[in-house]
């Protein structure tokens, strides 16, 4: 139980290598506020490519996207980014018990 | 009411500090420390005014204003864990975005009580605006601010880093704001300088001298006015006329002996 919920877990915060940089550029930059083109072009990727990425963060719950305007503004949700690693520290630690 | 920069060498030439709620350009060409000035306002509020502040950034990603911020020994980082202060990496577009009369920035503003507002720098606003509705739209900001008593500071490049061709911004701004502070490199005796002076302040006297200054490892640390040298904006000093004429008199003086 522990086994899969980590993998879909992973699977779902680091499944890809684009993921894998929102995840560190935002990690690192906690105070991002910006639209998809922005973001895509600050981690050196096409919009096209990002934007299903930034779509299954915000599922996750680790992404905000809120319509501003004309304009989606993609920001960090802090505490329930912090919740999501809770959970990936405690399976980890759970199969590391099992 | 005054808004102290906590440089206490700027505040004497602001006589006291900002005013406070109005907007101030701080402009300059790259490398003249607009961001330093910026960030020491910033940090000086929030750790000894009790000011919290926001600071936006459309280039420079946060990791790296906090690295460099470090190496002045500001921990950005503890603050905004404090509540102190947040570094907001957007693009101009959002910045520009007001719907309803609201600004994307303006729920961080009430969350962490700003009361200072460091935009950096409002010359890659020029990039994504067009020429026609950008003074309207920086007009509209500056205004938006100031309605929510922030006392703010833009940086803007200037691109003439030398020469006597002064263009403060390229879109009116200079008209916008109530303060400007002017930094400059200027060439005196074959060594690059750093130049510092408080072109205008709306409602206030203020010192007008031209003063040195250098980026410490503490920050900004303002210096004594250039002396005996004038044009020194210019980029180009040359001697004052009284010191050219008694360095003539002293030569003349020697060769009568």
């Amino acid at each position: 139980m522990n086994e899969t919920g980590l993998r879909e877990l992973s699977e779902k915060l680091i499944g890809t290598e684009i993921k894998a940089e929102l995840l560190r550029l935002f990690h690192m930059n906690p105070g991002i506020l910006d639209t998809v083109e922005s973001i895509a072009r600050r981690i050196g990727r096409l919009p096209k490519d990002v934007d299903p990425e930034i779509s299954t963060l915000v599922e996750l719950g680790v992404l905000r996207r809120e319509r501003f305007g004309e304009l989606d503004v993609v920001s960090l949700n802090v505490s329930k980014d912090r919740e999501v690693q809770k959970k990936l520290i405690a399976l980890i630690e759970g199969g590391v018990k099992e | 009411m005054r808004a102290p920069t906590g440089i206490s060498e700027l505040d004497a030439m602001l006589h006291g500090g900002l005013m406070r709620g109005d907007a101030t350009l701080v402009v300059g060409s790259a490398g003249t420390g607009k961001t330093t000035l910026a960030l020491q306002y910033l940090i000086n509020g929030a750790t000894k005014f009790n000011e919290n502040g926001l600071y936006v950034t459309f280039e420079q990603m946060p990791a790296q204003i906090y690295r460099d911020a470090a190496n002045f020994g500001w921990d950005i980082r503890k603050l905004e864990a404090e509540g102190k202060l947040r570094v907001v990496c957007t693009s101009p577009p959002v910045l520009a975005q007001f719907v309803e009369s609201r600004n994307p920035i303006d729920p961080i503003i009430a969350e962490i009580n700003a009361k200072r507002i460091v935009i950096d720098s409002i010359s890659h606003l020029e990039s994504f605006i067009p020429a026609s509705e950008l003074r309207g739209e920086l007009y509209r900001l500056v205004s938006h601010l100031k309605m929510k008593e922030l006392t703010s500071v833009f940086t803007a490049e200037s691109h003439e880093v030398f020469g006597d061709h002064l263009v403060v911004t390229g879109v009116g701004l200079s008209f916008l704001v109530d303060c400007i502070i002017l930094l400059r490199i200027v060439e005196v005796q074959s060594s690059l300088k750093k130049a510092l002076t408080v072109l205008k302040i709306r409602g206030s006297d203020h010192d007008k001298q031209l003063r040195e200054f250098e980026i410490t490892s503490q920050g900004i640390k303002i210096g004594v006015p250039f002396k005996d040298l004038e044009g020194v904006l210019t980029g180009t000093p040359r001697r004052t006329t009284e010191e050219r004429f008694a360095e003539a008199f002293l030569k003349a003086a020697g060769k009568g002996k």
